[in-house]
């Protein structure tokens, strides 16, 4: 049984009209219909996803962007239920990963059903699915329960990945990329050099004496300290054939 | 019919390999299960059940444990690698070493007592 979340800004908004009509048209031809539910603005969009498991839906389909799967990816991957995407508008980051064309083609994905587990990981809690950046990076990483520390030397950004371009969200690992620029050579002739750390981990913590700002699944959080894991396979989510993970 | 399949990606990392590059510096102890490139900075331990890369620019103020290990760089502290040892030209030890095969290359210098025989491999 399927249940469809049509995000706040796709409703009413006649830019989606026609596309919103040829997906509901093409779902019901390929005998996928279901209930619809609309996010609003004082609607909690768990409470609905809660009520909609109760009457028995075992795959919720989000029509929206990156954003809207934020709002319902904490009560998805605890309840077990599969997570299908229907991606309209821009910001589609996590479709195109997970191989999903934009709009009414992704119907046809949904119909294959090609189910996949991938991780998803947590930052004090919270859980993400692409990962973690954390631009001029000037914090430490403590890794493996603090028996070592990580720090950059010169100026770098700090992205932890967990599904991505380069990046495998089955292995039950994460991967924290430090992209350091480094100065090379002296005086006019001295030109900076980008190099590239990669540690993969399963927990991590990242400390800092100020307060920085980071971004998870480009949602911006601010602290001066977060502890970052990943919960292995939990999430079940339908994929195309173009996904970018094996 | 005979469409060619869309192309994986196969560029996805080994999960297991690390790399410490320039401008990064490791404190502490180290341990990896995976393959583990150094050309940044180390001080502390460093241990791995596979084969170790210290490159030309890693400075490493640490002991080392391997089952391969290619040093190209400095190291200030013991090495202990249970199947092969390799020290590259340009390589610096000051410090012991300890492994089953041995490869040093001119211009290599090493400042400690050279063991060789069976080692015990790191855990």
């Amino acid at each position: 049984m399927y249940c469809y979340l049509y995000d706040e800004f796709i409703q009413g908004n006649k830019r989606y009209e026609r596309e919103l009509l040829d997906i509901e048209n093409r779902l019901t031809d390929l005998g996928i219909a279901g209930k619809i539910s609309r996010l609003a603005l004082f609607r909690n969009a768990e409470e609905m996803i809660r009520d909609e498991i109760d009457r028995g839906v075992k795959t919720v389909v989000v029509l929206g962007n990156d954003d809207t799967i934020r709002k319902v990816l904490d009560v998805i991957s605890e309840s077990k239920i599969v997570l299908g995407l229907i991606p309209i508008g821009p910001k589609n980051e996590l479709a195109r990963l997970l191989g999903i064309p934009n709009g009414v083609e992704a119907c046809d994905v949904l119909s294959a059903r090609r189910i996949e587990q991938i991780d998803v990981g947590t930052i004090n809690g919270r859980k993400f699915i692409t990962g973690v950046r954390v631009p001029d990076f000037r914090a430490e990483l403590m890794c493996n329960d603090g028996k070592y520390r990580v720090v950059p030397t010169s100026r770098a950004d700090l992205e932890i990945q967990n599904l991505a371009d380069v990046c495998n969200p089955c292995d039950g690992m994460l991967s924290a990329n430090i992209h350091s620029s480094v100065r090379k050579g002296w005086g006019p002739f001295a030109r900076h050099e980008q190099t590239n750390s990669v540690l993969p981990f399963q927990f991590l913590a990242i400390r800092s004496d100020k307060p920085i700002s980071l971004y998870a699944d480009g949602e911006e959080m601010q602290g001066t300290r977060f502890d970052i894991g990943i919960e292995a396979m939990i999430l079940k989510v339908i994929t195309g054939k173009s996904r970018v993970f094996i | 019919m005979f469409r060619a399949k869309p192309e994986q990606s196969m560029t996805q990392q080994s999960s297991n390999e690390t790399i410490i590059a320039q401008g990064v510096k490791v404190e502490g102890d180290f341990h990896s299960q995976g393959d583990v490139v150094i050309d940044g900075e180390v001080s502390g331990s460093i241990e791995t059940t596979q084969a170790l890369i210290i490159g030309e620019s890693a400075r490493i103020k640490a002991d080392v444990i391997a089952k391969n290990a290619v040093v190209a760089g400095e190291v200030k502290g013991n090495i202990r690698a249970s199947d092969r040892l390799e020290l590259l030209a340009t390589s610096v030890v000051e410090g012991d070493v300890e492994t089953a095969n041995l490869s040093i290359a001119s211009g290599a210098r090493v400042n400690g007592k050279i063991t060789m025989g069976e080692v015990e491999k790191a855990e």
